[in-house]
């Protein structure tokens, strides 16, 4: 009984991989820096629930940086999208009152853009840095027209529960979502044949060409995933702030690469997993925790959060060249 | 007594664990043509990049024109007069046909300022020398292969050159070509330069060639004058083995069709092909780089779909429009690039193995790593391959094993046709033989197997019938009986 | 053989020069005060900065790499020299060029010594400093609008080389300023096509690994390549200062798409090894006049940052294919 089960966390987490020891330690080390100058502030049950209701906003966007990045490409325009869809959203509900129309709607405002962006990487095979910079700008164009500029509020609380609500009186639902989406991605990475080719494509779309793989589709998926990703950060950022805008959570973008990146995601594609980026997200959570509490600015948040990508960066390149043979100095 | 332009004595090579070059010796004389020979793998590449600095050998020592060098640098290298022209050229692909010939000499003259006029003199001048005609001014991305190494050619021919080495030159030549690159050479020659050819097949350089050394597994196994050397010799010093002549008969003389291609065609790329399988055979293809026999392949495979002509697997027409409506067609395609085409490097052997045909590993819905597993170790067991598990990244892999992987994938396909493109380039002797086998025996079940190969032997001793093709078109088909003639037909 | 009708007329900085006067026609039918001299200075002015940022970027890009961080980098230049002179009460216009160089060539550093030796992606790294150093900004120097800049700064921004009167009487001036990116760009075109320099970062943006075999310095030229990029950002920051009459915190934020979707216009691959300086100019002002013009087309403020960005997808989404087209046609 014991050995079945243990077979079975096993094959579902996948053997341990290398980099998620020093995520676990990272998050242990973060902890006890809590625990010496804020254990007042830090550990308490009112700041693990705001945490708790903060982190699926970004956690969700760095599912889907992660999932763009593991295909070989990246998603810049996933802050753009999630307005989109978060404007979509309210003026859906301010219109009709019906909070599972505007889901619905926004959902498929997400899935849309994301379908854009798929097939601009997959059948013109344009750099998906360029497409997403772009389409960036698209979404959020999109959106200032639709508002003409204004924030939409008034949203009514059947929306706003899905924000600020609990589930069984004790899980925020939108931690939930979070949780579901990653276990979702998990196995869909893992478990199913695109999720396969997502790696394969990443590792070289070449090759996945000449295996038989159609890399135009598993784009134009890859991309619409992170489109709907997109969109339930979106629904949530609407339904917490009771407003939606086109240019909310620009800081985002750089947060949740620095997160799939030090969640073990390779940003030349083919590698990474759901486990180390859901860490990671939990680490950089306890961080800007620490930094309100720290009394942090925004500015200053932003400024460390590009420290800490460039420090992620450069002890990857040092641990990689550990390993690499000690070629003669010519090379 | 000539006087010895390099020397290289006792040179040994490492690269963590890999032992490249264990104690090599090589001598070049001022002015003579030598062939460096060996098999991938046998250290002869390893061998060129020390000699040109490229590489730092672990022991040993390099004498060039006298002067001593235990640590020798690219610099220095060139500064002796040794050139290298690389496989893969070292060109840029994005510059002007003009400024790739001249590049080596505007860094030697160590100048800031550019001076257009000058490249176009030069070039010019190198072009002259060696009798082509290209377009100066486009961008070296649009020529084809063959024009791509004429350019390398001239860059090195520029600069004051007394040894210029060339590796594998004449894989991407038509024979005209060939010819001409052997009047240089005879021109150089008689400017005192040296040229060595680095290369793996004998007949291609046997007309030129005054002296010939063989590496086999990082060790010296053969040094003298060419007459010294016949096919028989050639082949026992590089591979270590008596030329096995065993030829591939079909023992049933089949009549059912298996596959039928009716005047296929591609523009720019081949046409007017048409040939029939019957189960049992193995048909070979061949002919110069360029001349088709590659894109048959990749046309075949829906890579760069046939743009006219019909193809029947089995009796029934398919089209094929891309590699999707090939594989559902069940035709697999073993490519040339193993590197860039057929692996995932970063990715584990077992991935590599059943990515193909992941498909089958499904139970409803969810992948069963249960199976895949078992498939894994099924293909590994089954061709032989050298692997400690499933998991290690196939990088890992020697090229033969690789190439195996490559094969097993595609058999996971359970296929009709399997298409093979150089199936055994960069592979050792070993697993060579094994793919061999495997392939036959896959024939005899029923799959056919079409090789699309420049290795003659391979050919002869494989397949049951040869198409020579010429310049896209097909030139000549040769059956079982009149293999022999292979290596002259191909050379007309 | 050398250059034929069909070769210039297959030309992307043709096409882009036919689009702009396609362009040009149907806006000054609509507004015909378009044809005017006040426009040319008018575009200059506007123009001014963005061209002075396309050609550090076109630098970049053409040897292989990328920038995201150069707004950052201006922005640093402008606020801590201007917020440094009228601390210290310094009141010199080459000071204030010093420093902004200065600023911009460490921070041009910074971004060398992630990119080139610690072989961090382009992207990824400039996006860290991009923040690392705006964010750090923000946090030790503040974020006011400084509005108050040194005499010599406004003596340059009221300067003028021409002026020309428009019908309802306000006056148009061209900037003295405009010489500095007509300096830049005539320097980039020599650097790129008459220098070894130049030569070396086409062809380490073609093949790196292929430069580095031939015997170029790769590190040496990468590293060069940021830091004059990085020098020539801090001057254009202290441009914008005099331009604008203000030194900002947050405006240049945020621009760098704009940038590289004019740069990519002009022609210039993003993978590397091709583009040119005539390209980027048109394909500058291109953006530009689009971009300033959208009102007079009819298109109302708040679409504008959609508009924009279907042109720059559609833009940056034909050199693409055109590129692709390139390299898949048959081989001579």
């Amino acid at each position: 009984m014991k050995k079945k089960s243990k077979e079975i966390y096993k094959r579902f987490i996948g053997n341990i991989e290398k980099n998620i020891l020093p995520l676990l330690v990272l998050i242990v080390l973060i902890l006890i820096w809590a625990a010496i100058f804020k254990p007042d502030n830090f550990y308490t049950a009112g700041n693990f629930v705001a945490m708790a209701y903060q982190i699926p906003e970004f956690g969700i966007l760095a599912l889907g940086m992660a999932i763009c990045m593991i295909s070989g490409g990246i998603d810049l325009s996933m802050v753009g999208i999630a307005n989109l869809c978060a404007i979509a959203a309210a003026l859906t509900v301010t219109k009709t009152g019906s909070a599972a129309m505007a889901i619905i709607l926004a959902v498929i405002v997400g899935a849309l853009s994301g379908c854009f962006n798929g097939l601009m990487v997959g059948f013109f095979g344009i750099p998906p840095m360029l497409v997403t910079l772009g389409g960036l700008q698209i979404f959020t164009g999109l959106a200032m027209a639709v508002t003409k500029g204004a924030a939409i509020t008034g949203i009514p609380e059947t929306f706003l529960v899905i924000g600020n609500g609990l589930i069984l009186k004790s899980v925020p639902i939108s931690l939930v979502v979070l949780l579901v989406s990653a276990v979702v991605l998990h196995v869909i990475l893992k478990f199913t044949v695109y999720g396969q080719q997502v790696y394969m494509m990443g590792t070289n779309s070449t090759a996945s060409r000449y295996t038989g793989i159609n890399n135009v589709m598993v784009n134009i998926r890859t991309y619409m995933i992170s489109g709907v990703l997109a969109s339930l950060a979106g629904i949530i950022m609407c339904s917490r702030y009771g407003s939606a805008n086109s240019d909310y959570g620009s800081s985002y973008t750089l947060l949740t690469l620095l997160i799939a990146v030090l969640g073990g995601i390779d940003p030349n594609g083919g590698k990474g997993k759901v486990f180390g980026v859901m860490l990671s997200i939990v680490i950089l959570q306890f961080v800007s925790s620490m930094f309100n509490i720290l009394r942090f600015n925004s500015f200053l948040k932003t400024c460390i959060w590009g420290l800490i990508l460039i420090v992620v960066m450069i002890s990857n390149y040092w641990l990689q060249n550990r390993h690499r043979v000690r070629r003669s100095k010519k090379e | 007594m000539e006087k010895i332009l390099l020397e290289a004595k006792g040179i040994k090579k490492s690269f963590g664990g890999v032992h490249a070059l264990q104690g090599v010796d090589f001598k070049v004389h001022k002015g003579e043509i030598l062939c460096l020979a060996g098999e991938n793998g046998c250290g002869k590449s390893t061998l060129i990049k020390v000699v040109s600095g490229a590489h730092d050998a672990d022991e040993g020592e390099v004498v060039i024109n006298g002067h001593k060098y235990t640590s020798l640098t690219p610099q220095d290298s060139m500064r002796e007069g040794i050139q290298i022209i690389y496989q893969d050229f070292s060109i840029f692909p994005n510059l002007t046909v003009a400024e790739n010939i001249a590049i080596n000499w505007e860094i030697q003259g160590k100048k800031k300022l550019v001076s257009w006029k000058k490249i176009e003199e030069i070039a010019r001048k190198a072009m002259d020398n060696l009798g082509i005609t290209l377009d100066l001014y486009l961008p070296v991305e649009r020529l084809s292969v063959a024009n791509k190494q004429v350019v390398a050619i001239c860059r090195a021919l520029l600069d004051n050159a007394k040894l210029i080495i060339m590796d594998e030159p004449t894989t991407a030549l038509t024979s005209k070509e060939v010819a001409r690159l052997f009047e240089i050479i005879k021109l150089l020659q008689k400017k005192g330069i040296a040229i060595v050819l680095v290369n793996h097949k004998l007949e291609e350089v046997y007309d030129i060639v005054e002296r010939i050394t063989i590496l086999r597994n990082g060790k010296n196994v053969a040094d003298g004058p060419i007459d010294e050397f016949d096919e028989v010799r050639f082949i026992e010093c590089m591979t270590g083995r008596a030329i096995e002549k065993k030829s591939y008969r079909p023992d049933l003389q089949s009549t059912v069709e298996i596959f039928r291609v009716e005047k296929l065609k591609r523009e720019g790329a081949f046409e007017n092909v048409s040939f029939t399988m019957h189960k049992g055979e193995i048909l070979g293809i061949t002919g110069l780089l360029g001349s088709g026999r590659g894109e048959i392949g990749e046309a075949l495979f829906g890579i760069t779909p046939a743009t006219g002509g019909q193809v029947f697997i089995g009796g029934e027409q398919i089209t094929i429009r891309n590699v999707q409506d090939a594989i559902r067609g069940g035709i697999s395609y073993v490519p040339d690039d193993r590197l860039t085409q057929g692996l995932f490097l970063e990715q584990s052997i077992g991935l590599n193995t059943v990515i193909a045909a992941i498909r089958k590993y499904c139970k409803q819905f969810f992948l069963s790593y249960e199976a895949m597993e078992s498939g894994m170790t099924n293909w590994i067991k089954e061709l032989n391959i050298a692997a400690p598990s499933s998991k290690p990244p196939i990088k890992t892999l020697s090229g033969g094993n690789q190439q195996k992987v490559v094969l097993a994938k595609w058999l996971d396909t359970n296929p009709k046709i399997l298409i093979l493109n150089g199936p055994t380039v960069g592979v050792d002797v070993g697993s060579k033989s094994d793919i061999h086998d495997i392939l036959r025996e896959l024939a005899a079940q029923g799959i056919g197997i079409i090789i699309i190969s420049d290795d003659l032997p391979e050919l002869e001793q494989n397949c049951s019938s040869v198409i020579i093709m010429k310049q896209g078109k097909m030139a000549d088909t040769l059956n079982k009986d009149e293999m022999a003639l292979l290596s002259d037909k191909l050379r007309d | 053989m050398k250059h034929d009708l069909k070769y210039f007329l297959g030309k992307n900085e043709t096409i882009i020069f036919l689009i702009i006067v396609i362009i040009s026609i149907m806006i000054g039918i609509i507004n015909p005060a378009f044809w005017g001299i006040s426009t040319v200075f008018n575009t200059a002015r506007a123009m001014l900065i963005m061209l002075m940022f396309a050609m550090c970027e076109m630098l970049i890009i053409i040897s292989g790499g990328i920038d995201v961080s150069f707004p950052a980098i201006a922005t640093l230049a402008m606020y801590g020299t201007t917020l440094f002179m009228t601390k210290m009460g310094i009141d010199n216009i080459f000071i204030a060029f010093l420093m902004g160089a200065l600023i911009g060539v460490l921070c041009g550093l910074f971004n060398a010594v992630l990119t080139a030796t610690f072989g961090i992606p382009a992207l990824i790294a400039t996006l860290g400093t991009s923040s690392l150093i705006n964010g750090g900004m923000l946090t030790l120097l503040g974020s006011r609008e400084l509005t108050i800049i040194p005499e010599s700064m406004e003596g340059l921004y009221k300067a003028a080389l021409f002026r020309t009167e428009l019908p309802d009487g306000t006056v148009s001036t061209l900037t003295p300023l405009i010489i500095i990116p007509i300096v830049l760009c005539i320097g980039f075109y020599l650097i790129l096509k008459y220098t070894m320099f130049g030569r070396a970062v086409y062809a380490i943006g073609g093949d790196a690994a292929a430069a580095k075999r031939v015997g170029f310095r790769v590190k040496r030229v990468q590293y060069m390549v940021y830091m004059l990029s990085g020098l020539i950002v801090g001057i254009t920051g202290i441009v914008y200062t005099i331009l604008m009459r203000l030194a900002n915190a947050t405006n240049l934020m945020g621009t760098e798409m704009m940038v590289i979707a004019a740069v990519v216009i002009g022609g210039v691959r993003i993978s590397g090894g091709k583009g040119s300086v005539p390209g980027v100019v048109l394909g500058v002002l291109l953006i530009n006049i689009v971009s300033n013009n959208l009102i007079i087309i009819g298109i109302p403020n708040y679409w504008q940052k959609f508009v924009i960005g279907i042109i720059i997808v559609l833009g940056t989404a034909m050199t693409s294919i055109r590129d692709k087209r390139i390299v898949s046609s048959p081989k001579i």
